[in-house]
């Protein structure tokens, strides 16, 4: 479908996303091609370990060639602006449950990070989402942890599991 | 034929049981909530929700994932006809008759007849997974390494050739996917590959890990970048039975569309998202006024449906007798049929008739038991569509969290889908489709294993890819796919150029 869809026009600023495209192919298939340099292609006679990543890396490399050149020929389209406050509160939030799911359990890292990630969207409203937080973790303790007994820490701190 | 009779009553054996009627009808029922909402697509629902599966015994999780994945496709189609939007890809063209039907009062014949032709279209696509399943099977037996390899190959093509978007793009995600599977030991040597020393990833990169970031949290980034205009019926939903003027207009479309999706489920790529589109060409070409489409021809949404429903389904095919899954969804289920230490492929029919035969059994029930949930429903679905999307995604965050956290119990895990969260959203950004990246990552340990294996065979000789008839015809057919799919993307670009 999407190639049916007019690029849009290529504007005055900002890089050609195919050139940007071709050089992180490029990029990811040195980097991964070096850190396979000491694995063997050949392996007492069978296929060794290095060369699946080592011929995969080679057609990275030449499809990201490839790429960098069609977007060289012609710009196409560009970057549109990469927003910054999404990704910084939604991945945050993922990070900060990672930190404090087994310290302080999910009934805290639950709501915190459903507060942080909240913040993402700019019309955020601080007491609707602080009680629909607390809302949503109770369900979730009750789901994973009562009914279907996963083995996620609930409040160590305070209950010791 | 007895076989096939055999068989299937065996499979209701297992799926008629309490438990599996249970877990199939509380997949059905949390696919078709979560599709219902809009921007989360049976991908994400799917691994969203795989960690509610690992306490359950294998057929049992199996059952509940499918009735997941059927769910989420209603789920979709609803939306698309109350709310202008798909709840997922594959009821793009449903909103185009769907919503007008809507608008005009007519919103309950819509999702009647969309249920009733996805029903039927689910029945018949069943009946030919069984019908197909053994033969398919067999043959696939018959196949060597070299084969094999050549075989993925293939499928890796078509499903480059058959999507979207641009197709070198989507043979480099491919390529990325593969070099992302080889992460962690290598299994015949013992050797670190690609771990840089980080011993946490011995093992490899989870499945989960990967598609929750580029699938689960990428796409929240991409929505709240994007912010959706929500138009909600305000009309009233009116009576969900066709008549029968209706039910006689849409008779032969569902017929067609089930074909067509049955058909086109069967390739790789996407099927179901492809078949919908063919369907509503056709139904169009065909009618005596095709002025009346987009104005809410109700065979506008009989075939498409029926199509998508018969699509979504005949793509476990390719899985569950060959082991090679045919789009996105399916390589998820390999994920969780590998979670529960099941190996898809050939094997499963003779070594796990239970599990394969209970498992089509229960998509037929399944199928019957959306019917019943989605039409009475329906007033449900209506006001679960009224939550905002601000309070939609940070209950979508902790979802994937707890699901990542309880794979392993690991809080590396996730931190580490935290990263790919951010590198989907790099490459949507940079116009990749996460989708061939995933399939790739699947079949990347696959493909090396029968690499090793053709060439052991051979003694190292790669002209065992050449001497080997199928195999050959089959790599010399991927490679003709890929020059033909890429000459477009290559010349098109350049008459542009020239234009400017």
């Amino acid at each position: 479908m999407q190639s049916t869809v007019p690029r849009t026009s290529p504007g005055p600023r900002g890089v050609s996303r195919d050139v940007v495209a071709g050089l992180f192919l490029l990029l990811l298939a040195a980097g991964a091609f070096v850190a396979c340099l000491d694995l063997a292609i050949e392996d007492a006679g069978a296929v060794g370990p290095g060369l699946m990543p080592k011929a995969v890396a080679l057609l990275t490399a030449g499809f990201g060639a490839l790429i960098l050149v069609i977007g060289l020929m012609s710009p196409g389209g560009r970057i549109d602006g990469i927003a910054l406050r999404g990704p910084i509160f939604v991945l945050g939030a993922v990070a900060v449950f990672a930190a404090t799911i087994r310290p302080l359990g999910l009934a805290i890292a639950g709501p915190l990070a459903m507060i942080i990630a909240a913040c993402a969207d700019e019309g955020v409203r601080t007491v609707e989402i602080i009680v629909f937080a607390f809302l949503m973790s109770v369900l979730c303790i009750g789901l994973f942890k009562y009914l279907l007994q996963l083995p996620i820490p609930l409040a160590p701190l305070l209950l010791g599991y | 034929m007895e076989d096939l009779f055999g068989n299937i009553s065996l499979g209701f054996s297992v799926a008629l049981g309490f438990k599996n009627l249970g877990l199939c009808f509380l997949g059905c029922l949390i696919g078709t909530l979560i599709g219902v909402l809009p921007g989360v697509g049976p991908v994400a629902t799917i691994s969203m929700l795989l960690p509610i599966t690992f306490g359950i015994d294998p057929i049992g999780a199996l059952i509940m994932l499918a009735g997941i994945y059927y769910g989420a496709q209603y789920g979709g189609s609803t939306t698309a006809i109350l709310v202008n939007i798909p709840g997922e890809a594959t009821a793009v063209v449903t909103v185009l008759d769907g919503h007008q039907m809507a608008r005009q009062g007519r919103a309950g014949v819509a999702l009647g007849i969309a249920a009733m032709g996805s029903f039927i279209a689910g029945t018949a696509a069943t009946l030919i997974i069984a019908a197909l399943a053994v033969p398919l099977s067999r043959f696939a037996l018959l196949f060597r390494p070299a084969d094999y390899f050549a075989l993925m190959v293939l499928g890796l093509m078509l499903a480059v050739a058959l999507a979207r978007g641009s197709v070198p793009k989507a043979i480099a995600m491919i390529l990325v996917g593969i070099l992302l599977s080889t992460i962690g030991r290598d299994l015949e040597t013992g050797d670190e590959r690609l771990t840089f020393g980080w011993s946490e990833i011995d093992d490899g990169i989870d499945f989960a890990v990967i598609a929750m970031g580029v699938f689960g949290f990428a796409e929240i980034l991409r929505n709240l970048e994007a912010p959706e205009a929500r138009d909600v019926v305000r009309q009233r939903i009116g009576s969900l039975l066709p008549g029968m003027a209706d039910l006689k207009a849409s008779a032969m479309p569902v017929l067609r569309g089930t074909g067509l999706g049955a058909f086109l489920g069967l390739l790789p790529g996407n099927g179901a998202v492809l078949a919908p589109f063919a369907s509503y060409t056709i139904e169009k070409k065909l009618a005596r006024d095709p002025s009346r489409f987009g104005k809410g021809a109700i065979e506008g949404v009989a075939g498409p449906e029926a199509a998508n429903n018969a699509g979504a389904q005949t793509a476990f095919i390719p899985l569950l007798t060959l082991g090679i899954p045919p789009n996105a969804v399916m390589a998820l289920m390999i994920g969780a049929m590998t979670i529960h230490n099941l190996v898809p492929g050939p094997e499963i029919i003779t070594k796990r008739p239970h599990l394969f035969w209970g498992m089509i059994a229960s998509m037929w029930i399944g199928n019957l038991m959306l019917l019943v949930i989605n039409l009475p429903l329906v007033g449900l679905w209506v006001r679960l569509l009224q939550v905002p999307y601000r309070l939609l995604f940070p209950a979508i965050v902790l979802f994937c969290c707890i699901g990542i956290y309880s794979v392993n119990n690991n809080p590396l895990d996730v931190y580490l889908t935290a990263v790919f969260g951010l590198v989907g959203y790099l490459l949507i950004k940079l116009d990749f489709e996460p989708a061939p990246m995933l399939l790739g990552f699947v079949l990347g340990r696959l493909l090396e294993e029968k690499l090793r294996q053709a060439l052991a065979i051979s003694q190292g000789s790669l002209s065992t890819f050449i001497d080997h008839r199928i195999a050959a015809g089959m790599l010399a057919l991927s490679l003709v796919i890929a020059v033909v799919a890429m000459l477009p993307s290559i010349r098109n670009r350049r008459d542009k150029a020239f234009a400017d």
